[in-house]
């Protein structure tokens, strides 16, 4: 029942992580509406509350906007902004780690592309 | 709840009711806000049912009790137009037809609606012409649910609602409660011993114990106060010098739930977790049936 949540990050939290990666892979585009709060808490057995908290977060990213009467929409240039952020936070945060590993194990610029090669893979 | 409001939709102030030489309530004091889904959960035996009873006026009481402003002794016929109840145990007579079940609410209910009733039945496989003791037990539960959330109630109370319904039903039960019923102006109570499929639906939590309110907390304020650490053998007895509220081990490694304890602190022993209603519950209930 709880495999589609871990247990170490707040719901709402994971909820708007996965509206985000949406947004990234382009399953919904700029202008496209999100699904209802009402139809998200049925889907996934969540309460109302924890929805419209991770569509806050969203709004106050200005990923998403709130159309009054309708519902919530991807905002024009959100996609352009979260890759713009998630690069940012890649650079600065996953990457310092990824390369002071990297360092460690001794392994070049050269091999990491070779490994990365599709169908070369040992 | 420890954010006090003006107008609770419910109100109990040193409920108590004894049967006997046993107290299955004993001087209880909550609230529940409206737009609240609160899950009141104990062990059988606890005063769930009790304290439910109470509620809909179906028992009698000491203390004092409100609920939407009315006192359910006295203003029960009032308070009926706005609570709706679906009982663990099967209330619809087993001869009835569907249809006729649907005109009987709709006759003696002023806020019915036949529409939303047969909209919702219509997602179902029960036909209007058969009988109540041809349906299947998800299927009763389905009308059931079907005529109470076709009612413009303000407060839902449901005593273990998916006792004995094989996982669809159970899935289905609350996936129409959460998409097609529960909005902010409506207030959900319900008791069930499934905590894992309320968990994440519940806005409150309340812990009944021997008649006593042991625990009484919003989910955020639970995920607060309470955290489970995994901790290595080596620093197990540095994690037991905090106090903690349990131990359990697993693959070598004991888990410890905390109480309140400090998060930094807590963070040097090992991984934090947010620990399920069903380990929160183990763990206060711990001793109940020795």
């Amino acid at each position: 029942m709880n495999t589609v949540w871990n247990d170490s990050t707040p719901i709402y939290r994971q909820l708007r992580d996965r509206v985000v990666a949406m947004i990234l892979d382009g399953v919904i585009k700029q202008g496209d509406p999100l699904p209802s709060v009402r139809q998200v808490a049925g889907d996934f057995q969540i309460n109302p509350i924890t929805v419209s908290k991770a569509y806050q977060e969203l709004v106050d990213e200005n990923l998403v906007e709130k159309r009054r009467g309708l519902g919530m929409y991807v905002s024009d240039g959100a996609r352009d902004a979260l890759l713009k952020s998630e690069r940012e936070r890649f650079l600065h945060e996953e990457w310092p780690t990824l390369y002071a590993r990297l360092g460690r194990l001794g392994l070049s610029l050269e091999q990491l592309i070779e490994a990365a090669k599709p169908g070369e893979r040992q | 709840m420890s954010t006090k409001a003006i107008n609770p939709i419910v109100r109990a102030r040193n409920l108590s009711k004894q049967f006997g030489a046993t107290k299955a309530l004993d001087a209880v004091n909550f609230e529940i806000e409206a737009g609240r889904i609160v899950g009141l959960i104990g062990p059988n035996g606890a005063g769930k049912t009790t304290a439910l009873k109470a509620i809909l006026g179906l028992t009698d009481f000491e203390g004092e009790l409100s609920v939407l402003g009315f006192d359910p002794r006295t203003q029960r016929t009032q308070l009926m137009e706005q609570v709706c109840f679906i009982a663990d145990v099967a209330v619809l007579p087993r001869w009835i037809r569907v249809s006729e079940a649907v005109e009987f609410v709709a006759g003696v209910h002023p806020r019915f609606s036949r529409e939303k009733c047969n909209a919702f039945l219509a997602h179902t496989k029960i036909a209007p012409g058969m009988r109540v003791r041809e349906l299947s037990k998800g299927m009763i539960v389905q009308l059931h649910l079907a005529l109470v959330m076709a009612i413009d109630a303000k407060l839902l109370v449901l005593d273990e609602p998916t006792l004995g319904l094989d996982i669809l039903y159970r899935k289905s039960f609350y996936e129409s409660l959460l998409s097609d019923y529960f909005d902010e102006d409506k207030t959900i109570i319900v008791t069930t011993h499934q905590v894992e499929e309320v968990e994440h639906i519940l806005t409150d939590l309340m812990f009944i114990r021997d008649g006593k309110i042991v625990l009484d907390a919003t989910m955020d304020q639970v995920g607060e106060r309470y955290a489970e650490v995994m901790v290595n053998p080596d620093k197990a007895d540095a994690a037991r010098a905090l106090r903690p509220l349990n131990e359990r081990q697993i693959f070598g490694k004991s888990i410890f739930l905390f109480d309140g304890a400090d998060r930094t602190q807590l963070a040097q022993l090992g991984e934090l977790h947010k620990p399920s209603i069903a380990d929160l519950f183990v763990a206060t209930m711990k001793g109940t049936y020795a």
